[in-house]
């Protein structure tokens, strides 16, 4: 109790989490994995898709889950889809442009940002379906799907706020709520520097 | 590009390499271990240390002489200190202390490196200056472009117990006494990443200069780096 309430006053004394931009940090460690070491139910899923490119597959570690990631290439777009480690879809990401969001959309990233960030860049955007694997088949074949999935929106952003200049990743809603932002750390370079 | 410019370059580029290889030229093969201590101190400021030795175990002329006689030849300790200031990019200064055959030089250093983070590498840019001070010799200036890039072996980027390739490529001009040269080096190494903070890399550095209006004098030297964050 009282070393909580020691954080407690240090954070309140320092301003640590005033800012909107107090986000957590996130890790990752991305290593290859070989097909013959994905599981089959992943495998399918990616087979039924009938990807002419060429399929990378990755595991990705983070602080509390571990899961496997597809990344390819498809009607021009960069797509990357995540599974669970026993081969369970999790989620869609395909890579989009700016002008792709509506502008409704668009206006709300915008205030969010705005209201974090005194200048910023949108890097990337990834827009993200996540659902039943039957739902989702169809939409990322298509384009197309009757049934219900949930749809947000990763974006990783250089954003300068105070005097630091840092990258983060935010997730919004569909409807543009910010749901998330965390601080990507990147891995030291001095052994390129120096 | 027209075909007479094509020409050119090759001519060009034939006439370098001809002089570059002929069989005057003279060589050198050593060891070159490498300390580096990095400090990550407040408010984007880093600092980095660093101790370099040169040992030389052959010298000689290309299809001539050869002495295999060991020889101890110098060692560099080097300060920098580093403030970020953007993104990716880091504006720096330092001093490098050289010590050889009972001789003191010193050099005052000035650099600049940016990283570009590609989806599968890094590459590095850096631009150096640095002025080097002897009681012997006249002032030397050079103006330094360095590009190198980190190839990871496993994944997307080389976390601890993976292993990477570390490939650079440097062109140093110097000036000193109104003399001109010009030295390219390229550095590949093997990298493993211990840690998170510790790296080790082994490999050669190519270094080869004198070639403009003399007979090329090339270094090989045996690489081995050891990084560690503090």
């Amino acid at each position: 109790m009282l070393k909580h309430t020691i954080i407690g006053i240090v954070f309140f004394l320092f301003g640590i989490g005033t800012h909107p931009l107090f986000a957590q940090v996130k890790y990752e460690k991305e290593s290859r994995l070989k097909e013959k070491d994905v599981p089959s139910i992943a495998l399918d899923f990616i087979d039924s898709l009938a990807i002419k490119k060429k399929v990378k597959w990755y595991l990705e570690v983070g602080f509390n889950r571990t899961s496997i990631e597809s990344k390819f290439k498809m009607n021009n777009h960069k797509y990357s889809i995540e599974f669970d480690t026993l081969g369970n879809l999790e989620d869609i990401e395909l890579q989009i442009k700016w002008d792709e969001l509506n502008k409704t959309l668009q206006d709300s990233i915008d205030f969010h940002l705005r209201e974090d960030c005194k200048k910023f860049i949108v890097r990337r955007i990834q827009i993200q379906y996540s659902g039943d694997r039957s739902v989702l088949l169809p939409k990322i074949k298509t384009g197309e799907s009757a049934e219900d999935y949930m749809i947000k929106y990763e974006l990783v952003v250089k954003c300068c706020y105070e005097n630091n200049i840092n990258l983060f990743e935010y997730l919004f809603s569909n409807s543009g709520q910010k749901l998330k932002v965390s601080q990507i750390v990147f891995k030291n370079s001095s052994h390129l520097e120096y | 590009m027209s075909i007479k410019k094509h020409f050119l370059i090759v001519l060009c580029l034939g006439w370098l390499f001809s002089n570059i290889i002929s069989a005057q030229s003279t060589y050198q093969l050593g060891v070159l271990p490498s300390i580096n201590l990095n400090y990550k101190l407040r408010n984007d400021w880093s600092a980095n240390f660093k101790i370099e030795s040169r040992q030389l175990l052959q010298r000689g002329t290309f299809n001539s002489d050869v002495d295999k006689s060991y020889q101890y030849v110098l060692t560099d300790y080097s300060w920098i200190v580093a403030r970020k200031i953007g993104l990716n990019a880091r504006l720096s200064g330092g001093y490098l202390f050289r010590f050889r055959e009972g001789q003191a030089t010193h050099r005052l250093i000035q650099q600049y490196t940016i990283i570009q983070r590609l989806p599968s590498l890094r590459l590095a840019h850096r631009i150096v200056t640095d002025q080097t001070f002897s009681d012997s010799d006249d002032t030397e200036y050079r103006l330094r472009y360095r590009l190198a890039t980190e190839i990871p072996l496993n994944g997307q980027s080389a976390d601890p117990k993976e292993f990477y390739i570390k490939i650079s490529n440097e062109y140093l001009n110097s000036l000193q006494s109104a003399e001109y040269d010009l030295e390219i080096r390229v550095v590949p190494l093997l990298g493993y990443a211990v840690t998170d903070k510790q790296k080790v890399e082994f490999g050669l550095d190519y270094r080869v200069n004198s070639f403009l209006d003399k007979n090329a004098r090339h270094s090989f030297w045996i690489s081995l780096n050891w990084f560690f964050e503090m």
